[in-house]
């Protein structure tokens, strides 16, 4: 069990690995937007961060929704009030 | 009483409480009911056999002010296969079922009770990664049905929050106890559990355990225990787990990683993800429940293309090695996800 554990390991995770690496190392200086764009605040950073944990960052939330959206989703991640009000002020500020 | 009545009185009520609701003065952010909706198809051939899965899933969202939620999911699956399995017209039939419906009280931080139904939060899959629009290859893993039977939920209640954080971690935890219940679309088992994880922030790096015992004719452990991790640097996404019940034992090991870092055609890469899975079980006590009961490895690569965050092409190839039969998996199709406000309100 543990050989076939390691062999999945070189399988499934090493070229993933090394394959943005690699890519990252060869396009250094070349495209700014091929690396993921910086956070540029605290719930930028926060949605970006909680979300992705599990899913795709959504792009397009109406305001309306947003209030009942991340009620659910604090829920679900376990976030903290704090988290909840700072995500609230990024996407419906 | 008639249920479309119950219905919208619970809508008016939903509403009149928003309107009440003091938390959310300083922010645009609306508290309005919203149904949540996705689509999808899937093009299936399991061992040379096809089968036609369109799917719907639809999660009612109710909120009652800011602390107060009440959430609900009702799937919609339809499953057709030739008549001879290989031969003949397609026939089948569309399966209906209720996942969840449970009421969320916000208490605080630290506290966030549910009663109802609930999703049972046993490891990665089953109330995280399970949705349509989310999951990354179409097939659950096999150990998906560890800590999840019979059917993923269990009616109770249940305690979860976020138990302790600083700027560098956070702690959550969940505990549930859960009734045994062969109530038609809520049926459950008597069992009591738990799952706590911490998530490292500047590593965006989580590990988590997941606990249940039965309170029930064999009186099962199950465990498992699991990895989630999205580097910063790079469009990366690593989730592994090992369960472990009296039934079996397994891991599965699966990376997403999107393209955008491919130095040609940046438009057209920075959409597509590559996602290869690894998984592999070995039956204890002679397996079953849900689970193989034979040794079994499998090994997935899927490709998937996203149009918009909502909408996307999925395809998988599979490879399973059993000591049963030898099989190729293929899964082709699309998933598109919508967000409907159940009420009119600030745009």
């Amino acid at each position: 069990m543990r050989r076939s554990i390691l062999s999945a390991f070189c399988i499934a995770v090493l070229p993933l690995l090394l394959c943005p690496i690699l890519l990252s190392a060869g396009t250094k200086g070349a495209d700014p937007k091929a690396a993921p764009a910086k956070p540029q605040n605290e719930g930028e950073r926060l949605f970006a961060v909680n979300c992705g944990r599990c899913h795709q960052p959504p792009m397009s939330i109406s305001p309306r929704t947003t209030g009942t959206i991340i009620m659910h989703m604090r829920t679900r991640a376990r976030l903290s009030r704090q988290d909840e009000q700072a995500l609230l002020k990024f996407m419906a500020p | 009483m008639k249920p479309w009545w119950i219905g919208t009185c619970i809508l008016l009520t939903t509403c009149w409480a928003s309107a009440q609701n003091p938390d959310t003065d300083h922010t645009e952010a609306g508290h309005v009911p919203v149904l949540s909706s996705t689509f999808g198809y899937i093009h299936n051939v399991n061992g040379g056999v096809t089968s036609l899965e369109p799917q719907a899933e639809e999660v009612l969202l109710v909120p009652f002010g800011s602390h107060v939620l009440l959430e609900s999911r009702a799937e919609f699956v339809g499953f057709f296969q030739r008549e001879n399995q290989t031969t003949g017209p397609f026939t089948g039939k569309v399966f209906k079922s209720v996942d969840y419906a449970q009421l969320d009280w916000l208490a605080n931080t630290h506290v966030i009770a549910t009663a109802g139904a609930f999703l049972l939060p046993y490891g990665l899959y089953n109330e995280r990664l399970g949705p349509l629009w989310i999951r990354n290859l179409q097939d659950s893993p096999i150990t998906d049905a560890i800590g999840t039977r019979p059917n993923g939920v269990g009616d109770g209640v249940m305690l979860r929050g976020n138990a302790y954080e600083t700027p560098a971690y956070s702690i959550q935890y969940s505990a549930y106890f859960s009734t045994r219940s062969s109530i038609n679309q809520l049926e459950a088992s008597r069992l009591a559990g738990g799952d706590t994880s911490i998530f490292l922030k500047g590593a965006r790096l989580e590990v988590g355990e997941s606990f249940q015992h039965t309170l029930q004719e064999h009186q099962i452990n199950s465990s498992g225990t699991y990895v989630s991790w999205q580097p910063e640097e790079f469009p990366l996404d690593l989730k592994a787990e090992f369960d472990r019940s009296f039934n079996g034992e397994g891991y599965w090991l699966e990376s997403a990683y999107k393209l955008s870092q491919v130095p040609v055609k940046p438009a057209f890469f920075s959409r597509v993800q590559l996602v290869p899975r690894v998984q592999q079980f070995h039956p204890l006590n002679g397996g079953g429940n849900s689970l193989p009961r034979k040794n079994t490895q499998q090994f997935d690569i899927g490709l998937n293309y996203y149009f918009r965050d909502n909408f996307r092409l999925v395809s998988s190839y599979g490879r399973q090695f059993s000591q049963q039969a030898n099989a190729n998996v293929w899964n082709a199709g699309f998933t598109y996800r919508f967000i409907w406000p159940l009420w009119p309100g600030r745009k």
